[in-house]
């Protein structure tokens, strides 16, 4: 599949700046996500300790090490990474990227890269190279198809990752991501959309009421049932955007009778931390399991939101101790399990319009949930075609790493990031397009919305909610 | 000229081995105590060892790559390194080498195989220099040593070729084979301080990447407080 090179005019709309100056000049930044006033003073110092600190308490230290030694400079990358292949700029290819992080940890933290560094009088951190990174890093989508490609296994999205952790400790984060995780941690909502409990249970009434319309039966929101199997937790922005998938997963466990609960103390599974820091990772990784202990649930089961699914399903077990910790599932898993064990009925052509699948890359990439949706899907639609490539060599939607919730730069997701997204979609001719991810599911409406695509995006519940079947009485009433 | 060239084939090879040996246990060394220490500071040490296990057989040997993407480069890359790991070692002028400064020695390849390998070495180091500088992407990312180390490596291959295939005068052989025997040891000497260090390191690389996701539990408040921002907001 080869993807099409982005014209002139577009990469101009792409990358435009939509900053003032004055604000470029005061914050001494010219990126294009908006970031929050921040203590511009001495940053290649600030940079190096808050790099320092984090060596120091994290396991990064080690993996650098490795990567520095076997490098090969051979450029294979390039051809797996969908922000390089729309814009054939070579700052995007993943191992320049990469060396921007790379070259400061030889010279600074390496014996021989000061040595050397001193006895050239060259390579020290400077104020260019910080805003170098501080754009780089932010353009790519942390999709880690890079690294199936570096022969000598090179993770250009952990090093990507570890950027932007230290650009966050000098203040140097997208004001989006930042505004929304101190909401989560430290606001009166507790969520990153900011919806007041009232409002929460405002709109869990309004979707039963709906549910009983549409399909004659009484399906409910268990909220704050102590004790019950799994603690529900979507991304939170769900309770404003996707109604259907939230119909669609409480019609499944009406259904299979399956024992789950919303807590109306914490329903908010998003974790930005996963893209630009890990301190704020595990501070919302750690407030996620309190309420699962809280509300005594044997597991965690997350709602169709990639990072979130990832972020809990791979960091609760780091900071929640180890194999003792509670489970983490995503609702497919469950769905899919309630299918293999017959206690899930979909009509087998429910959907006659053909449908696509997209991996989203937190949950494909390692090789995580894969098959499970497609086995759904095939339980209700006749007409399931797939995008090339696919399941863990999947293209990423463009709006990975967290980009997508950063509004303002939209033109650089939908025309860039989304590029090679955007050509699979339009290569498959499907009505539907499945994104079980609340984060690709928004960059893939503005994406099909922006490159006039021809397609519908949902969700996989959306699909399955309209294939259900309640056979028995009991389930009726 | 014949004094130095013994010199060289002798107390030289043996230092310069001796240096590659102790510099690429000191890497390896360095690597897996590395990982060892994350592995043991990791807050949840569940690792997919098989798929680390599996990704890391694929490359070492990366016959499925070469249908797949790139497959001229991968080609190109297979063949050369296939005759730079086995001619060194399995040569007969250069295990009688081995044998009588260190002792040991072992199967032999047959010479026709032995030219032909180090035929497809030249020849393809060849084209990954080509590569190399005839791409704007490979040439932007390239240090100095990415350009140096494939002639450094075929020197020896072409003069050891001549020497062995050549009817040459006395003087020009040892002529050559001295820039034969001193360009390998200055290979050696190189060899565990750059990036041909993968040659040990690239079986480890899977297991660290995987590991290297496995964050320590609870730095935040470490974090905090090394860098003074306790209580400090979000
Ligand atoms: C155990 C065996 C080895 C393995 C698995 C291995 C693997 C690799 C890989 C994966 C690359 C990266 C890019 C590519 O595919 O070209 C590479 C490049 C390279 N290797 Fe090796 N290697 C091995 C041994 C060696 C040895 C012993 C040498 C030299 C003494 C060597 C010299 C090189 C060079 C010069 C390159 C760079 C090629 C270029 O410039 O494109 N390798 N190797
Ligand atoms: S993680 Fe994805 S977007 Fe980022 S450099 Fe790698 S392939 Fe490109």
């Amino acid at each position: 599949m080869g993807t099409t090179r982005i014209t002139a005019a577009e990469q101009e709309k792409a990358l435009a700046s939509i900053k003032k100056p004055d604000i470029i000049k005061k914050q001494k930044l010219n990126v294009r996500y908006h970031v929050e006033d921040y203590d511009i003073s001495d940053r290649p110092r600030r940079f190096l300790e808050a790099f320092a600190a984090i060596l120091k308490h994290t396991n990064y230290r080690f993996a650098l090490e490795h990567f520095i030694r076997v490098s090969a400079k051979c450029s294979r990358c390039t051809v797996q990474c969908p922000v390089y292949l729309a814009t054939h700029d070579k700052h995007d290819i993943p191992c320049y990227r990469s060396e921007l992080l790379l070259s400061v940890y030889r010279r600074h933290f390496t014996v021989g890269g000061a040595l050397r560094g001193r006895l050239l009088d060259n390579g020290e951190l400077t104020d260019e190279k910080i805003e170098e990174m501080a754009e780089s890093f932010w353009n790519c989508t942390a999709c880690r198809r890079c690294t199936l490609e570096c022969p000598v296994g090179i993770d250009h999205a952990l090093i990507t990752h570890l950027g932007r952790f230290i650009l966050s400790e000098i203040g140097i984060a997208p004001r989006a991501l930042v505004v929304s995780t101190r909401e989560q941690l430290e606001g009166k909502t507790g969520n990153t959309s900011a919806i007041p409990v009232p409002a929460l249970i405002d709109t869990l009434d309004f979707l039963e009421e709906d549910m009983k319309a549409e399909l004659g039966v009484d399906i409910t929101f268990p909220k704050d049932v102590a004790g019950s199997e799994f603690l529900f937790v979507p991304a939170v922005s769900d309770f404003l955007m996707e109604a259907e998938t939230l119909m669609g997963i409480a019609a499944v466990f009406k259904a299979t009778g399956g024992s789950w609960t919303i807590s109306t103390d914490y329903f908010d599974a998003i974790n930005y931390g996963l893209f630009y820091s890990d301190r704020m990772l595990e501070r919302i990784i750690r407030k996620l399991y309190a309420e699962s202990e809280r509300m005594k649930t044997k597991a965690i089961l997350i709602g169709e939101c990639g990072h979130a699914s990832r972020s809990a399903k791979y960091y609760v077990p780091v900071h929640c101790g180890g194999t003792k910790a509670r489970p983490v599932y995503n609702i497919m898993e469950y769905t899919h399990r309630m299918l293999e064990e017959g206690k899930l009925k979909l009509k087998p052509d429910a959907i006659t319009d053909t449908v696509t699948y997209h991996d989203p890359c937190n949950i494909a990439r390692q090789g995580w949930i894969i098959d499970q949706p497609r086995e759904l899907i095939r339980a209700f639609c006749p007409n399931f075609v797939e995008m090339t490539p696919n399941k863990k060599e999947n293209i990423c939607c463009g709006g990975g790493g967290g980009t997508v919730s950063i509004d303002e730069i939209r033109p650089y997701r939908t025309t860039i990031g989304g590029r090679a997204k955007a050509d699979q979609i339009r290569a498959t001719g499907a009505k539907y397009l499945i994104a079980p991810c609340a984060n690709c599911k928004k960059q893939l409406r503005e994406l099909v919305e922006d490159q006039e695509i021809d397609c519908e995006v949902v969700g996989l519940h959306d699909l399955i909610y309209k294939a259900i079947i309640f056979d028995t009485k009991e389930q009726k009433s | 000229m014949q004094e130095l060239l013994d010199f060289a084939r002798g107390p030289l090879f043996r230092l310069t081995i001796a240096l590659m040996v102790l510099g690429l246990l000191r890497v390896l060394i360095l690597d897996i105590w590395g990982a060892i220490t994350a592995y043991r500071r990791a807050g949840d040490r569940q690792l997919a060892w098989g798929d680390a296990l599996r990704k890391t057989i694929a490359w070492l040997f990366p016959v499925k790559r070469v249908f797949t993407k790139r497959p001229i480069y991968s080609l190109c890359s297979i063949l050369f390194h296939i005759g730079l790991i086995l001619v060194p070692v399995f040569f007969l002028g250069h295990v009688q080498l081995w044998k009588s400064s260190i002792g040991l020695s072992w199967w032999t390849l047959p010479e026709f195989w032995a030219d032909l390998l180090t035929v497809t070495t030249v020849v393809f180091g060849l084209t990954l220099i080509l590569g190399r500088v005839g791409s704007a992407q490979a040439r932007y990312l390239s240090r100095k040593q990415d350009y140096l180390w494939i002639p450094l490596l075929i020197l020896p291959f072409i003069t050891g070729y001549i020497c062995t295939n050549m009817v040459l005068s006395p003087n020009w052989y040892v002529i050559l084979m001295l820039i034969h025997v001193v360009s390998a040891e200055v290979i050696f000497v190189f060899l565990p301080f750059t990036k041909i260090a993968h040659c040990v390191l690239m079986p480890l690389s899977q297991f660290i990447l995987a590991l290297a996701w496995k964050f320590p539990a609870r730095v935040d408040d470490k974090i905090c407080t090394t860098l003074n921002k306790k209580g400090a907001p979000v």
